[in-house]
């Protein structure tokens, strides 16, 4: 630290270095200190031991989980019955219906909302689903998504209008909220798993928690936003307060409660699938168990499933918000297939000429079905109430696409329960791709050229990376680490988070997982290092290649939705288990956030810095380094924020790979039915979340201040 | 406008399912521990096959790895039975199961007819070389655990550093002690869990096959001894008080489920218990699981339709 001060009082080129590159000088000079710390220091840091005595975390808790139990169990139990009944009825209606009616009920809504594209989306994932044999698994994590979404919506929703009618309600949920989008989602499973049972109850609640913030801080958000003269307005006319609420403001705020629900949703799925660590059933349990048999096919069909089900979720999730656009019947000349853009093509603009007319003929047949139907209940209900008779027609005559829908499947249903007209899936339209994507995947890993590259690159890694920082973390002395740390949260967020980092880092200590959390720690700062090195370049390529961008597009897409372990499969394969596949995994599921917000801060500069630069003669090359790169900056550091976030929560999937670190204890623990093995290891992993997403927050923060942004 | 047809739709789905479930089908589920290695799920199938096939039942298999988590779901209520325990993994056993002095909350429901062995094991080229491959011995008076030290330097890892590597178990919960048990020996070796049994399978497979040295541990019965020549390195007898710095006693497995089960699905309970399969015909359908990568179902349920004579005997 000595060389900050003297840089500081000294004039010159090293005050000029001091003041440009302040971050950098004194990183060095940690490192520096740091290096001869450790040097001094020699061998693994001890946690003292009588620290760690006098703090029996993980024993008090089992102490404490076993004398709470038998008082709040009946309740959660409850709960999780209520919940167990409802996904029974809802996955055995599912499964043991015929798949063809299934197949009309889960098509009917995307082509109500997303007109025919999204319809034959829906189609070739329904499709993907029966084919690959995987009905009955997507069934049933339909169900657990079908029912923990409703129930996080409606709470999620209740929770949103609450806050926003309160200030004092908002003060005391947003901390909440805040804390439950920092915590690892498998943190959420560990309590689950205990207090409402292993499987769909679990599974579910977690789900529901998880995925609550984003409704609740849409809703709220909405209706603050609703200008306050449309609520005068309506108070002047005689509303009261809740009338106002219900019959104008939450309508208005409905695009942006959509918008909770959509994300709700996609958090929704992502911890659905990670639930079957805690043995929830359907396609997560396909991908886990190719992975525990190395059966790449079978992992990756279970991913694909599963990504398609997030695709056809979120855009109908999306197109309920956006209704107006996309319901186009009334329209004389919308393109319901193909883009707009091919407009000029003859046989295209025919081909929509069919599909216009066909969607025409639907569309009145519908219409007829729904006025006949409608014609019959009013009849029957006039004799009883004909006021509420011409409500109820006005009602359904508005909803034709529905009371046709319900009709159809009502037919259909009919039909089946009088003759055996549907027969089971027919076995030749299945078609399963797990055989030769093994058979290539064995030669690929038994071919000696291929075998010589990844053990060169699993060498690199380890004796050049992994290796020297995990000794060096080891090594230092745990007080000499905290300190370190704490000081830097101290620089960037100031005396209460110093506070807080440091009780964070004894505590990671005192549990005894000290050793633990520096291997984390390392896994953490390689993975990011790595994600950085290829994310950046690819992120500006993509950024000035269009051709690149559509290219990554989808493939960052699936990267995304694709559940964390399916790519252990391939990884295991190829790197065998241990510390550095651990890391090769944590990479390929981290670097997305990377390569996306380069691109998007790169690309959302201003054009006229590429005019002004260039007439000042600089290059293309010259323009991007000194020009564009600093300039986005604080949006790559925002994508190195995400990423360092996924990493940590790839912590606790790696360790079915050989990873070590915390997350093998959080596993140990759950293993084990040791809730406070679990909870102290995941409590340090989210402790160390908490750190680094704050520091790295703050490191952008100042970047941007720097910059002259905000 | 947007949630109505969503709600039309999930109450008409919600109201067809109540009344089209019929409710027999309830009171003939049970669920079940999928186990996490193979011979525990062909155990586990064989089961499930004749309660599906023979008796009318339909069984759900949730994934757990095995050990004290199962044992506690069962006694909460959450799964009916479980299969194939190894009892000398599972210390779960001394607190759940009255037969070994626990507090009774998991039945103890009869022996599976498998009789386990677990061990350290080296490929015989270390011990004896192999002509044929041209693999000279590298450890010719490798005996016994005592010996391991002296051949340190050729069991070295890239993650070891400079102690030897053992491939150990692979999942915490079975609770080996693997590194417990080489400190107490006084072996200076690091142990190394590879998280699943097919990984573990594989590094040893590819350590083998490249003619390397390699200490692993393994257990019987399983294919691995078929496919690879290997030798056991020998540990102490089993002795319960020094555990776990002593070799694994020999397994008898057997089953075990909820205290309910004999109440209320007698017949289920008994044909638990009456279950007696052998270790070479469970060894026989691993080997076509694992070696031949084809579907458990399928294997299991081919073995069934030509072994009807064994396993009808068991049927209540």
């Amino acid at each position: 630290m000595s060389a900050i001060i003297e840089s500081q009082t000294q004039p010159g080129w090293l005050g000029n270095l001091w003041e440009k590159h302040r971050g950098w000088v004194i990183a060095t000079a940690v490192l520096g200190v740091s290096l001869v710390v450790w040097k001094i220091h020699g061998g693994e840091t001890i946690f003292p031991e009588s620290w760690v005595e006098s703090f029996p975390f993980a024993d008090k808790v089992n102490e404490f989980d076993r004398w709470m139990r038998p008082y709040v169990q009946p309740t959660t139990r409850l709960i999780a019955s209520g919940v167990v009944w409802l996904y029974d009825a809802m996955s055995e209606f599912l499964i043991f219906t015929q798949w063809q009616i299934v197949v009309v009920i889960l098509i009917l809504p995307a082509f109500a909302y997303g007109g025919l594209r999204l319809g034959l989306l829906a189609i070739l994932t329904v499709y993907t689903w029966l084919m690959l044999d995987y009905w009955v698994e997507a069934m049933e994590t339909l169900s657990l998504m079908g029912i923990s979404i409703s129930i996080a919506v409606v709470i999620g929703i209740s929770m949103g209008i609450a806050c926003s009618q309160s200030n004092r309600v908002e003060t005391i949920i947003r901390p909440i909220l805040d804390t439950m989008q920092t915590l690892p989602a498998f943190v959420y499973l560990i309590p689950a798993f205990y207090l409402f049972g292993i499987g769909p109850p679990g599974a579910i609640m977690a789900t529901v928690i998880y995925a609550l913030p984003p409704v609740v801080r849409l809703t709220n958000l909405g209706i603050r936003q609703v200008p306050e003269g449309i609520d005068e307005a309506a108070t002047s006319f005689g509303a009261t307060r809740f009338q106002s609420l219900i019959k104008v403001k939450i309508p208005i705020a409905m695009p942006s409660i959509n918008l909770g629900v959509n994300q709700t949703v996609m958090m929704a799925l992502a911890l659905v699938v990670l639930a079957t660590f805690i043995g929830s059933p359907g396609l997560g349990d396909i991908v886990y168990k190719g992975l525990v048999r190395l059966n790449v096919g079978k992992a990756l069909e279970g991913g694909l499933a599963i990504v398609l089900m997030a695709i056809i979720l979120d855009r109908v999730t999306y197109a309920m918000g956006h209704l107006e656009k996309t319901s186009g019947s009334q329209h004389d000349h919308v393109f319901r297939l193909f883009p707009q853009a091919l407009e000029n093509i003859k046989p295209v603009l025919y081909i929509e000429y069919g599909i216009d007319w066909l969607w025409r003929q639907i569309a009145s047949l519908g219409n007829f079905t729904t006025l006949m139907v409608t014609m019959v209940v009013c009849k029957l209900i006039a004799a009883l109430n004909s006021n509420f008779a011409d409500k109820l027609r006005e009602f359904m005559l508005a909803r034709s696409f529905l009371i046709a829908s319900l009709v159809l499947i009502a037919f259909m249903m009919l039909l089946d329960s009088y003759s055996n007209l549907y027969g089971k899936f027919p076995l030749e339209w299945e078609y399963s791709f797990r055989t030769p994507v093994n058979q290539f995947m064995d030669e690929l890993v038994s071919n000696d050229v291929f075998y010589s590259i990844t053990q060169g690159i699993k060498k690199t890694l380890w004796y050049g990376l992994i290796n020297p920082l995990n000794v060096f973390l080891k090594g230092l002395p745990w007080w000499y680490t905290t300190l370190v740390i704490s000081a830097g949260a101290y620089l960037f967020n100031g005396r209460g988070f110093a506070i807080a980092t440091l009780i964070g880092m004894v505590f990671i200590g005192a549990t005894d997982y000290w050793v633990f959390g520096m291997i984390t720690l390392s896994t953490v700062i390689v993975s990011v290092l790595i994600c950085f090195i290829f994310g950046v370049p690819l992120g500006i390529l993509s950024a000035y290649s269009k051709t690149v961008d559509t290219l990554f597009k989808p493939v960052l897409d699936t990267m995304q939705t694709m559940p964390a372990f399916v790519y252990l499969v391939p990884v295991i394969m190829m790197f065998q288990g241990g510390q550095v596949a651990a890391v090769i995994a944590t990479v390929i599921y981290a670097v997305p956030p990377i390569i996306r917000c380069t691109t998007l801060g790169i690309r959302e500069l201003p054009t006229e810095l590429n005019e002004v630069s260039e007439s000042f003669g600089a290059s293309m090359f010259q323009t991007l380094i000194k020009i564009k790169i600093p300039m986005a900056i604080p949006s790559i550091m925002l994508g190195v924020n995400q990423c360092i976030m996924m990493a940590l929560a790839m912590e606790v999937v790696t360790p079915l790979i050989g990873g070590k670190g915390l997350g093998l204890m959080v596993f140990d623990g759950l293993n084990r039915a040791s809730i406070g093995i679990s909870l102290a290891a995941g409590l340090g992993i989210v402790m160390l979340a908490i750190i680094l997403d704050r520091l790295s927050q703050a490191w952008t923060k100042t970047q941007r201040e720097a910059l002259g942004l905000n | 406008m947007s949630f109505n047809i969503k709600a039309g739709l999930a109450s008409v789905v919600l109201a067809l399912s109540i009344g089209s479930v019929p409710s027999v089908y309830a009171a003939k589920s049970l669920s079940a521990a999928e186990p996490d290695w193979t011979g525990g799920v062909v155990t586990c199938r064989v089961l499930q096959y004749i309660m599906e096939n023979e008796m009318g039942y339909k069984v759900k298999r949730v994934t757990m790895p095995a050990g004290t988590g199962v044992y506690e779901a069962i006694s909460n209520g959450d799964l009916d039975f479980a299969c194939e325990s190894w009892p000398s993994y599972t210390p779960a056993r001394l607190t759940f199961l009255t037969k070994f002095g626990g507090n009774g909350s998991v039945a103890y429901l009869g022996e599976t007819g498998i009789i386990g062995g677990s061990g350290y094991f080296v490929p015989r080229y270390m011990v004896e070389g192999d002509a044929a491959r041209g693999i000279k011995a590298s450890a010719p008076n490798l005996k016994s655990y005592k010996d391991l030290n002296q051949y340190n330097d050729l069991f070295i890892s890239m993650e070891s550093g400079s102690k030897g590597n053992l491939i150990g178990c692979p999942v915490s919960a079975w609770e080996c002690e693997d590194q417990k048990r080489l400190d107490l020996l006084g072996v200076d070796f690091n142990a190394q869990a590879l998280g699943s049994e097919v990984a573990h399978w594989a590094e040893i497979q590819a350590k083998y096959k490249r003619g390397e040295p390699f200490l692993a541990y393994a257990w019987a019965p399983h294919w691995i001894h078929a496919a690879l020549d290997l030798v056991e390195v020998e540990l102490p007898v089993y002795n319960a008080d020094k555990w776990p710095a002593t070799n694994w006693d020999k397994d008898i497995t057997y089953n075990y489920g909820s205290t309910t089960l004999e109440n209320e699905h007698p017949k289920i309970a008994q044909l638990i218990k009456n279950q007696n399969l052998g270790n070479n015909q469970q060894a026989a359908m691993i080997y076509e699981i694992d070696v031949k990568k084809r579907d458990t179902e399928e294997v299991v349920d081919e073995w069934m339709k030509a072994n009807k004579d064994i396993w009808m005997k068991w049927l209540p």
